[in-house]
């Protein structure tokens, strides 16, 4: 359904997407996340046909987006980040105009708005104009936009941005229901439980390549049952290394990952039993530790592991 | 089709909401206009020199004198009074008049014997122009007094005479107007001796003069113009900020309905504006209502040629901000040079011929063609072609820069 092949978008020198490839098939969420500026949003202005690629291969349906773009654009919806709304006119008109932008007419257009607004908990409000709603309002109406015309792939950028619990847990149910309706989806997003809960699949960006990609249960079983375990505060160089060089030999799958004068980043079984002989280790060696962090294996564990850094750095 | 006609409801709709940018772009025309008009017109009445005649010599040639500021046309321009000394002084001190003669007791024995004579005329200092009109039509009646008395100085002398006595009798009316008619033809004969080779032509029917205040009526409708299209032309930015021409582009086949529904929504607010603004115009300079149709096409054709290329130009810029202070900034030149605070014809040539180039300058010197021509559909079938092509063109390359990257944020 989506295929993204070889993908490269440059800005003179910079990369910001650098060889990305995967693949969404229909009635799945795709998931693409990554910090901010690691070129998800490239990537989604490349699929949509707002950017032209570098190099690479995109294809939407079957259509490939630079050579058939019209095609490949037919059979794609859209959520931006952005409420991109009238906010002056009703949501039904808001439907309405966006279900004719995508070619719809007559009884169809009216039926398939009818539809949308109860699916987005809207029918009741259906005359009332966006500037009146509340911010989780505005976001079921944007994605009600995307979808009017039941697009085959469903691109949302980074959809829940500044959108309270509960509106969070609607667009959840609409994102779910548009899988269920056989849609391909393609999820952006910085938070790491949003896409354990929605995507089957995913692919962990940074500074535009593809670090990491597969099914969730895929991505966690990298980390097996370990814990990351990260360190702030004045850690000698060498004292540091040969401290934890012996503590790995009294723990046997102690790994250490990233250390700085100022940081230190291990990964480690059951790290909350040892953490009383770890801070006697750096007090031996000459360093002091004034604050911890304490990761279970999840998404955002691996993308520490993976990258050194926290997410939404 | 369906999405264009969605298109301009969907601005229509949006754009009414903002009244008060409605009520501005109409309420330049009214101001600047009707500032124009008060200047130029001053209620229709040309200027009056209020001239005080004392007489103090009560005689025929005084009285001819005097009456003479009443006759024809110099009736149009000096109103006369008759006043005594003391009341003359004082309004002329008092500045109620333009000017006071005082025409001295004995003017009439003097011009007769050709002996020495003063006239005192005073005029009013605080005005420029009546005061020297005054001076100058009094010395031609000085001038015309002089030879009047040397041609017909008996027949002067004759006619006080039998005024002085019992008044003048039918027998002496009718001796004295042939005695007069005699010297003219005598006269006439010297006068007119025939070189010159006379052919009296007819001259052509005068088509009817427009008032000068008209003149500036397509400047002042094009300033209303330029600042609608202008900020029509910046809700380019106000979509992209708000992410629905990402939306847009996304959409296969939209962007041709979207642009030139923007276009038509723009003509017809356009259409507005320059629809009030020609009815009160026309109605007040009494312009022939059969160019009113052309005229109002072809403002709101200019005028959404020129929000194409606003809006083309303002999606040049890296953001919306600056785009709107550019736009502001170009709209003064093109004013300035394109007629709307100086009609072409009160400007040099060669400044107006540049003028006329400039794009709003272009539409003002048609519309002032259709305006001042004796019949209607005056504009020319090139100018309306090039106004088409220029519109197109604007429209066409605001949908290339949305396509080409405008649209995303």
């Amino acid at each position: 359904m989506l295929v993204v092949e070889n993908l490269v978008k440059n800005y003179g020198e910079l990369a910001a997407v650098d060889d990305v490839s995967f693949e969404a098939g229909a009635g799945t969420v795709f998931g693409l996340l990554g910090p901010n500026g690691a070129g998800k949003s490239t990537a989604i202005n490349c699929i949509s046909g707002l950017l032209t690629p570098t190099a690479g291969r995109i294809a939407v349906n079957g259509h490939d987006v630079v050579k058939d773009g019209k095609a490949a654009r037919a059979s794609l919806g859209i959520v931006p980040q952005e409420l991109a709304l009238y906010e002056d006119l009703p949501a039904i008109e808001n439907l309405r105009y966006w279900g004719k932008a995508y070619g719809l007419r007559g009884k169809a257009l009216v039926d398939r708005v009818a539809t949308v607004l109860e699916t987005i908990g809207l029918a009741d409000r259906a005359k009332d104009v966006p500037k009146e709603f509340s911010g989780g309002m505005k976001r079921r109406l944007n994605f009600g936009c995307g979808v009017v015309h039941e697009p085959k792939v469903l691109l949302l950028d980074e959809p829940t941005v500044g959108v309270d619990p509960q509106s969070r847990a609607k667009l959840f149910e609409l994102v779910e229901a548009a899988r269920a309706g056989g849609a391909c989806v393609l999820y952006t997003t910085h938070y790491m439980e949003e896409a354990e809960r929605l995507c089957d699949s995913l692919a962990i960006i940074d500074h535009g390549r593809i670090i990491a990609e597969g099914t969730v249960a895929e991505l966690k079983s990298q980390l097996g049952a370990r814990d990351a375990l990260q360190l702030t505060g004045h850690f000698p160089a060498e004292a540091t290394d040969r401290a934890v060089e012996a503590l790995g030999a009294d723990i046997g799958d102690l790994e250490l990952l990233s250390r700085a004068e100022d940081s230190l980043l291990l990964t480690l079984s059951n790290a909350s039993r040892h953490l009383p002989g770890i801070f006697a280790a750096i007090s031996n060696a000459g360093g002091n530790v004034t604050e911890t962090s304490l990761r279970s294996p999840n998404l955002e564990t691996l993308f520490l592991l993976l990258t050194g850094k926290e997410l939404r750095e | 089709m369906s999405f264009l006609i969605a298109s301009v409801k969907k601005d229509l709709a949006r754009w009414a909401r903002d009244r008060a940018a409605m009520l501005i772009w109409l309420g330049i025309p009214f101001l600047i206009g009707g500032m124009i008009t008060s200047m130029m017109d001053g209620g229709g009445a040309g200027p009056t020199a209020t001239l005080l005649i004392t007489d103090e010599d009560h005689s025929f040639v005084s009285g001819f004198v005097a009456g003479a500021y009443g006759q024809e046309q110099m009736a149009d321009l000096f109103l006369v009074e008759q006043v005594s000394a003391e009341e003359g002084k004082r309004r002329i001190d008092d500045g109620e008049a333009s000017g006071h003669l005082t025409i001295p007791e004995g003017f009439q024995d003097a011009l007769l014997n050709e002996t020495p004579v003063t006239l005192t005329l005073k005029t009013n200092p605080a005005q420029t122009i009546l005061p020297g009109i005054i001076e100058d039509v009094t010395e031609v009646l000085l001038d015309l007094g002089f030879y009047a008395q040397r041609l017909f100085g008996p027949e002067i002398e004759a006619i006080q005479g039998a005024i002085e006595e019992d008044g003048a009798s039918d027998a002496f009316t009718a001796g004295i107007s042939v005695d007069i008619q005699n010297k003219f033809e005598t006269i006439g004969a010297k006068l007119d001796p025939l070189i010159l080779e006379l052919e009296i032509v007819e001259p052509p029917p005068e088509e009817p003069q427009p008032d000068y205040a008209l003149l500036f009526l397509p400047g002042i409708i094009l300033m209303a113009v330029l600042f609608s299209s202008g900020s029509l032309a910046a809700d380019y930015w106000v979509e992209r900020d708000k992410g629905t021409l990402r939306r847009l582009v996304s959409a296969p086949g939209a962007l041709a309905g979207f642009v030139t529904g923007k276009a038509v929504a723009a003509a017809i607010v356009m259409g507005t504006v320059v629809t009030v603004t020609l009815v009160v115009g026309f109605a007040y300079h009494g312009v022939a209502w059969s160019k009113f149709v052309p005229s109002l096409l072809w403002v709101t054709l200019g005028g959404v040629g020129l929000f194409a290329w606003f809006s083309a130009l303002q999606m040049l810029f890296p953001n919306g901000r600056v785009a709107n202070i550019v736009t502001t900034v170009l709209l003064f030149p093109l004013m300035m040079a394109g007629g709307s605070f100086f009609p072409f014809a009160a400007l040099p040539e060669w400044i107006a011929n540049i003028g006329r180039l400039a794009p709003n300058g272009f539409i003002v010197d048609r519309m002032g063609v259709e305006l001042t021509s004796a019949t209607a559909w005056a504009i020319d079938a090139k100018s309306w072609l090039t106004a088409f092509a220029i519109t197109a063109s604007g429209l066409v390359l605001s949908a290339l820069r949305l396509k080409t990257g405008f649209a995303r944020r």
